[in-house]
């Protein structure tokens, strides 16, 4: 049944041209005219030093140097959810690459030779390289001053400890539990840190003009939490959030690593020390990799119960993540895979306790699945260890355990209505589960991998998103967000959206990414919930235009407004067949009446979205009590894959994914987040991990030593499975699922290779040396 | 050292001073306003930064603009003189893109391949785009438009 | 990232100019792909005052075989060498060298001439020429050289060339002998990668073999002992194992960021076997096609 006309359907997207044809314009594209000054930044050595004395003398003395900065200059501490970092470094460094002074310049050569003559004068301190290293007897404290760090309500700092934030879940029994259990599976997995490698690098440029106004643009998919954090930042130097605009052009890719602030600040901070210019400060690949958030990783300890018959009884999990040198983000990451550490599994007896961990590594932060990727590729391996253990049938396990509408989540709240019985049997139907297969060639062997997943946007309760909308001469429209366009195609989706309570083609609505001056606020493109929630305050503005339409044609033609309906861009009614007024005529200049004055006016909708229900407050020993998580989006993935026994590699002829995404607004864009967001996950369990030796510098920050997958590195078939049960409080059901499509490739590939091999890796990633090297131990022993 | 050089940007005879550490994909963005191409990793891993020099593309981010005097130069900006070329038109009816950043590099490669090969096979494609990072499309909905294109 | 250091930019019209040039600045370089060199130039690892563009010499493009002696100019590209008809049909395995070297991009514009000046340890071009008995010539005040390959790399990025010394070119004899090959190349994924180990082979109709790895050893490794061996022996499963254990003599791998020795050991016994099964396949005619990886 053809239910709607443009919610549904693979309309084309509306910022394709402009894509396609190179004319998109990203940070680095805009044009700031020849006033236009550069920075550089003076970078830290050392993992863990004080500062003893900066020397910028023979950095001054360079012809075409502007001005030099360091920490003196912006003493302010500040943070998304916990005022952890500084704009420069100010006592003491906390990872090597830390910004410790700028260099601004007419010209980037100058800005980078001067940069390179400012002395540093530091004592090396033991670095902290690990959370073991971090949690050990009496640690190294890397935040001496923790305790009087401001924070969300949410986080729980432990005092003279590394430990930045600790979540702490409980509800049963766990020790009765197991005691009960006929089976109880104990084991420790661990998963290293991640980059993002959006291929466009991070920038931002600031100006503050002589009026005192400050625009900073960025690279974000955060322009409204950033103006926020620069006015906050920088409030002592007397900025009100009106004074402070940013905009934000079309980003190169975000993946996470894009939210929040982080280089960004320094644009903001530079150009309050050169009023009058705008300065530049864009990053190399290498800062990229080390000055920008990283996926944290992970050592986490698990032990699960079971009965004979396949029921899991209880649940025990222990995740110390490597959160880095500052975790004002990365905190909340540890909160969230803390409150979902189960999996979408109904578990009655659960203990979970996620520490957020200090080390003087590059700060930890948001990366497409928010940590649900890393907990989920023990949970999975695990959750095949003990199917195997009670001799079940690993898909069967998962169905009886599986989490149901109604079922409690760990915090208490009840789950969201969802299709992941449908997601699971489909999987396994498409990767013929069950059926062996061998492979001709006598060196390779075939192993199927199952996974389900489960995630919810990790955001404030009050996270909100605002829309409004307007509508132009000839019956086109413009819809103002401030949501990004990183790639997944939401501008798109927000024009389908308007377009089906309007009726007006997606050919005639542009959306266009945001100024914080004109477009209306929004928290952040980030945990996959902009459909949801800005979609939300679309559909509401569109609304409110049709309301305001309706009224008009009350007023002015005297039609009943229950009688009337918008199609084909017209208003027309159910009873009069011949009234059909198109929008055109009368959205801008009013209906003219017979004594020749009109009625209406320009036609402008305002829609808003705020989740209500949504809280954070709760036991903090047990996390029961608050609604923390709005809904949970879940699914099932599978793969197939055949591995050659004395290469380790692995090749992919089949991966399946099924995602229950709600109602999906354009089905092609959905698929296009399933196949990019499996291989992006599937390149992090099977290559891709960061590398830093024994003094805490990344050793792997280029391409040629981090790979990020190539054309010719893709499964053979991707399988994408839309799978639609409605969330009652999405846009026409909709929810996210943008960051779900990465999360399960680590563990089906880790039970594929178990399936193959007998062998359970239990470390990522899953690297053909490795594969090859356990396959060699393995006929030795 | 400067020097002033003279060659064919897009179809059109272009002269300029540049000087000797200047490199081609600074010089095309910044003093000729060709944005299409560049740059993501400034180091030829990427791909981001294609251009073709007389036919085949290249890494901009690894020549020194002076090597290009008296040669060919195109841009993504070069190839759509007559509008949006078929191509680009089955990218965009296969969302072969979905940032946008790395675009404009992958259909410059395709290019290159289809006036090369006009019939590539899959494996033919992979490789001809193997040089042009994308994070976010999983690349076979570029593979699928290419091979749409074809058939 | 532009480059800090300035230089002068001579685009050498003929050879003499180019000789005359080196003899004139110490600091001098030449460009030719630029894809090592401009890097170089960008980090500052390289700072000459001079750099000498040798693409306007077209007495350096040539691909071209007499007298039984391949000919390939120091100008010829990666892509140029895959697209030769001579290359394809009496030297495949450059050909299938070639093909994995980084990517379109990189070898439209990279030469073979230049990889091995560069001579960086996993470089592909090494093993290859190695087994072919490459001679590389070069030109000088001092005039022509020819350096047997076994003689031109001298180290991790070092080789015989002397500091004014420009390289012509690589001549290749042909075998006397049908021969076949195969090139094998490890990395981490399908895509561009560096080689983690890399491995040439020639197998020629009398059953006696060249044998080369790459990337296990500062310079590449003519694994003599192996080709003692098993020349003209039939290759049972017991000689290969034998051969394989002689892998551990020859070669020297370490650990890096790209592999630990272990995985390189192992895997350079691995594309051993494979290597030269699918080299004795080629020389009757089957085998998988050149430029199909067979690990």
């Amino acid at each position: 049944m053809d239910e709607y006309k443009f919610v549904g359907k693979s309309s084309v997207r509306v910022d394709g041209k402009v894509k396609i044809s190179g004319t998109a314009q990203f940070i680095d594209d805009l044009d700031f005219g020849p006033n236009l000054l550069f920075a550089e930044i003076v970078e830290s050595k050392f993992a863990h030093a004080i500062i003893n004395s900066i020397d910028t003398t023979e950095a001054e003395k360079i012809p075409g140097v502007v001005k030099i900065v360091t920490g003196k200059d912006f003493p302010f501490r500040f943070g998304l959810y916990m005022h952890d970092r500084y704009i420069f470094a100010q006592d003491r460094v906390r990872f090597v690459g830390e910004q410790v002074a700028a260099v601004i310049a007419r010209d980037a050569v100058t800005a980078i030779a001067a940069a390179k003559l400012v002395k540093v004068d530091y004592t090396e301190l033991t670095p902290v390289l690990s959370v073991q290293q971090a949690l050990g007897d009496s640690p190294f404290l890397i935040h001496p001053d923790l305790k009087d760090y401001h924070h969300v309500p949410w986080f729980f700092p432990q005092t003279d400890s590394n430990v930045a934030h600790l979540r702490k879940v409980r509800n049963g029994n766990v020790e009765e539990a197991f005691a009960d259990s006929d089976f109880v599976l104990d084991d420790v997995y661990t998963v290293p840190r991640y980059a993002h490698c959006a291929l466009e690098v991070h920038g931002a440029v600031g100006l503050l003009d002589h009026s005192g106004r400050l625009t900073v643009w960025t690279a974000s998919q955060s322009p409204h939490t950033q103006r926020h954090l620069f006015a906050e930042a920088l409030a002592p130097l007397g900025f009100q959030h009106k004074d402070v605009r940013v905009i934000t052009p079309f980003v190169g890719g975000g993946f996470g690593g894009k939210a929040g602030v982080s280089m960004e600040i320094l644009g903001a901070a530079l150009a309050t020390k050169v009023k009058g210019n705008p300065v530049k400060i864009l990053w190399s690949r290498a800062q990229e990799f080390y000055n920008t958030y990283q996926r944290q990783g992970v050592v986490a300890r698990l032990k699960v119960g079971v009965k004979n018959d396949g029921t899991i009884t209880a649940l025990e999990h222990t995740l110390y993540w490597d959160a880095g040198a500052y975790v004002e983000y990365g905190a909340n990451v540890v909160n969230a895979a803390g409150l979902s550490a189960t999996g979408p599994y109904r578990i009655p007896n659960i203990k979970i306790d996620s520490y957020c961990v200090y080390t003087n590594l590059p700060p930890g932060g948001p990366y497409r699945g928010f940590g649900y990727s890393e907990f989920l590729f023990g949970l999975e391996s695990h959750i095949n260890e003990l199917a195997k253990k009670i001799k079940m049938d690993p898909v069967e396990f998962r169905k009886k355990n599986a989490i149901r509408e109604g079922d409690r989540l760990t915090y208490g709240a009840k789950m969201n209505p969802n299709g992941l019985m449908e997601a699971i049997d489909k999987v396994a139907k498409e990767i013929e589960w069950g059926k062996k297969e061998t492979s001709s060639d006598p060196n390779k062997v075939i192993g199927k991998g199952f996974s389900l997943f489960w995630k919810a946007p990790a955001m404030p309760p009050n996270a909100s998103s605002s829309a409004f909308l307007k509508f132009n001469e000839d019956g086109s429209l413009n819809i103002l967000v401030s949501g990004m366009e990183i790639g997944q195609g939401y501008l798109t989706v927000l024009a389908q959206i308007a377009a089906e309570v309007l009726s007006v083609p997606v050919e005639k609505i542009r959306v266009e990414t945001p100024d914080t001056d004109r477009n209306p606020y929004e928290w952040q493109t980030v945990a996959s919930h902009v459909t949801w929630g800005c979609g939300n305050a679309v559909k509401q503005a569109a609304e409110d235009a049709r309301e305001q339409i309706f009224d008009l044609i009350e007023r002015a033609n005297g039609k009943k407004r229950e009688e009337l309906y918008l199609e084909d861009e017209c208003v027309r009614s159910k009873v009069e067949k011949d009234f059909s007024l198109p929008l055109k005529n009368f959205i801008i200049s009013g209906i003219q009446k017979e004594d020749g004055t009109f009625r209406g006016g320009p036609i402008i909708g305002r829609g808003m979205f705020m989740p209500e229900f949504a809280s954070a407050l709760s036991d903090p020993e047990t996390s029961q009590g608050g609604h923390p998580n709005v809904h949970y989006t879940v699914g099932a993935a599978a793969v197939k894959i055949e591995i050659d026994k004395q290469t380790g590699k692995v090749k992919i002829p089949k991966v399946v994914l099924a995602v229950d995404c709600g109602k999906a607004i354009n089905p092609d864009l959905v698929n296009g987040q399933i196949t990019g967001g499996i291989l992006q996950g599937i390149a992090t369990v099977l290559y891709e991990d960061m590398r830093f030796d024994d003094k805490g510098k990344l050793i792997n920050a280029n391409f040629s030593d981090y790979k990020i997958p190539t054309a010719m590195d893709i499964p053979d078939l991707v399988v994408p499975i839309i799978i639609e049960v409605a969330q009652p409080d999405g846009p026409y059901g909709a929810r996210g699922m943008g960051e779900h499509t990465m999360i399960p490739a680590a563990p089906i590939i880790a039970n594929a290779v178990e399936d193959a091999l007998g062998i359970r890796i239990k470390s990522m990633p899953i690297t053909a040396e490795k594969i090859a090297l356990a396959v060699k131990n393995k006929s030795k022993n | 050292m400067k020097k002033e050089i003279s060659f064919l940007l897009n179809s059109e005879r272009r002269t300029i001073d540049v000087s000797s550490s200047e490199i081609l994909l600074e010089v095309l963005r910044d003093r000729l306003g060709l944005n299409s191409p560049k740059c993501g990793c400034d180091r030829g891993d990427c791909g981001t930064c294609s251009v073709m020099i007389n036919g085949k593309t290249v890494r901009s981010c690894l020549i020194l603009a002076i090597e290009v005097e008296d040669q060919e130069v195109v841009t993504l900006e070069g190839i759509m003189q007559n509008g949006l070329t078929p191509l680009q038109e089955s990218f965009l009816k296969h969302n072969s893109f979905q940032c946008g950043f790395c675009t404009p590099g992958v259909i410059l490669s395709t290019t290159e391949l289809l006036a090369k090969n006009p019939h590539p096979n899959k494996e033919e494609i992979q490789e001809a785009i193997a040089g042009n990072l994308c994070r976010c499309t999983g690349y076979s909905p570029i593979i699928d438009a290419v091979i749409d294109l074809v058939k | 990232m532009a480059i800090e250091n300035q230089f002068e930019y001579v685009k050498a019209k003929n050879l003499d100019e180019v000789v005359g040039l080196l003899q004139r600045f110490k600091n001098a370089v030449i460009l030719s792909g630029g894809t090592d060199l401009v890097e170089l130039l960008k980090t500052g690892a390289v700072h000459p005052d001079v750099v000498i563009d040798i693409k306007g010499l077209d007495i350096l493009k040539d691909i071209r075989l007499g007298n039984n002696i391949l000919w390939i100019g120091a100008g010829v590209t990666f892509s140029e060498l895959m697209d030769s008809e001579i290359i394809n049909e009496h030297f495949p395995i450059i050909a299938e060298m070639s093909k994995t070297v980084a990517s379109v991009g990189i070898r439209n514009r990279a030469t073979m001439v230049g990889n091995i000046c560069s001579a960086v340890p996993c470089m592909d071009s090494g093993p290859v020429l190695s087994v072919y008995k490459a001679r590389i010539i070069t030109d000088g005040q001092i005039g022509e050289r020819q350096i047997p390959i076994e003689q031109w790399f001298v180290g991790n990025r070092k080789t015989a060339l002397f500091k004014n010394e420009i390289v012509k070119g690589i001549s290749i004899p042909v075998p006397d002998k049908k021969h076949s090959g195969c090139f094998v190349k490890l990395r981490r994924y399908a895509g561009e990668d560096l080689a983690q180990v890399n491995l040439a082979i020639l197998a020629f109709d009398d059953y006696s073999f060249r044998i080369s790895f790459g990337a296990v050893a500062p310079t590449p490794v003519r694994a003599m002992r192996i080709e003692r061996l098993i020349n003209r022996m039939k290759l049972v499963p017991e000689l290969v194992e034998k051969a394989q254990q002689l892998v551990e003599d020859d070669i020297a791998p370490i650990t890096d960021i790209r592999a630990t020795k272990e995985y390189r050991m192992h895997m350079a016994k691995v594309m051993l076997e494979r290597g030269l099964t699918a080299a004795i396949e080629r020389l009757n005619g089957g085998g998988p096609a050149y430029g199909k990886s067979v690990i």
